[in-house]
């Protein structure tokens, strides 16, 4: 596998298996498939994604972004569990997320070209498991998946707190 | 209590079985994730069985999921919704250092009450059902809050507590299907009793 192919694979996998990423990006997925119309947010997500990653490649370093992640997938873990849905608060989440994300991936790469990929292959990676989850959840239409989405919202919202709780700490 | 309606039953099991789906998919990803993340498998196999060795933990939790299954709807499902939120409440407050008087009192009394609720089949508004479990999840949560460790695996275990104990709930209600028949109303009652004497147990021990 050459070099880059490594890299995009390495920035593929990594929101996909950064235990905060998933438990954020799932809360997202759920809430936009639960809430037919919401596919904007989507789009509020890979924008603040690249701007995330701007800021990046700007030479931004130290942030809060894991808390921010942790907050964004209570919060929305919550509202997936409560069914309720404010549009302006869900843009909001979204952008967060979205910069939280990329904030919280800064690429582990030797060269310029390879940082690059990785960023790629996060974005990639990221916004494809949103869509993914995001389209399989709007088609839990019966009322047994749309009770299920909720209890997995209030699992991911649960998780969410208790981990913030030993971040404040 | 009359029994559960035929399409009712069939929604419960179709949701058991796709969040036991949904687990299987979700416990296989520490094998994963120990690819890149040695501390992530371990976290989650640890928050996994933390509330799975503690016997005054899982009768309560199953008793939970019993009584929910025992209320009907819409007890069935707001039970196992509100819990995890409230136990993760109790469990931030047992983090952030706020000390809840009673823990293990607390623990073995949610038994013995929700034990003795199922063995005599109470059937209280579901707002007082509502408000007894979330009391209980309060002292369940903190006593599981403060041994959450602190790192970068603390998501990981996170999940794996949330998640076993959603699989406890899950098992109190496929176990409270039973109702449908009534020897199988017999036999969740008698399991009622039997969660409320292992309270009793435990806080003969606590006291």
């Amino acid at each position: 596998m050459s070099g880059l192919l490594q890299a995009l694979v390495e920035g593929f996998l990594n929101p996909l298996l950064t235990p905060a990423h998933v438990l954020t990006l799932l809360a997202l997925a759920l809430y936009v498939g639960q809430q037919k119309g919401r596919g904007a947010a989507l789009l509020v997500f890979a924008l603040a994604l690249a701007v995330g990653f701007l800021a990046i490649v700007l030479a931004i370093e130290t942030t809060p972004a894991r808390m921010v992640l942790l907050a964004d997938a209570a919060a929305l873990g919550v509202m997936v569990a409560v069914v309720w849905a404010p549009k302006p608060l869900v843009w909001l989440l979204a952008a967060t997320a979205g910069a939280a994300l990329a904030l919280d991936s800064p690429p582990q790469a030797v060269t310029i070209a390879a940082a690059y990929t990785t960023i790629a292959g996060t974005a990639i990676g990221a916004c494809a498991m949103l869509v993914v989850v995001a389209t399989v959840a709007s088609y839990a239409n019966a009322d047994w998946q749309r009770l299920g989405t909720r209890i997995i919202g209030s699992w991911i919202a649960a998780s969410a707190i208790l981990v913030l709780a030993v971040q404040l700490r | 209590m009359g029994g559960m309606r035929e399409p009712e039953h069939s929604k419960i099991v179709h949701l058991i079985g796709g969040l036991l789906v949904a687990m299987t998919v979700l416990v296989g990803r520490p094998a994963l994730a120990h690819i890149v993340d040695g501390s992530a498998a371990g976290g989650f196999l640890g928050g996994f069985a933390h509330p799975l060795f503690g016997l005054d933990h899982v009768v309560a939790m199953i008793a939970v999921g019993l009584w929910g299954a025992f209320l009907g709807q819409p007890a069935i499902w707001v039970l196992p919704i509100a819990f995890p939120l409230v136990m993760a409440f109790g469990g931030a407050i047992a983090i952030l250092g706020v000390p809840v008087p009673g823990v293990e009192v607390g623990i073995a009394l949610s038994a013995i009450v929700l034990g003795g609720m199922i063995a005599l089949a109470a059937r209280p508004p579901l707002i007082g059902a509502a408000l007894i479990v979330a009391a209980f999840a309060i002292f369940h949560g903190h006593a599981h809050g403060a041994e959450l460790p602190p790192g970068s695996d603390a998501v990981a275990f996170s999940v794996g507590f949330v998640m076993a104990t959603g699989m406890l709930h899950l098992t109190g209600i496929a176990f409270g299907l039973l109702t449908r028949w009534p020897i199988g109303r017999i036999g969740v009652r008698a399991a009622g009793l039997a969660i409320a004497l292992v309270g009793a147990a435990f806080l003969s021990k606590a006291v």
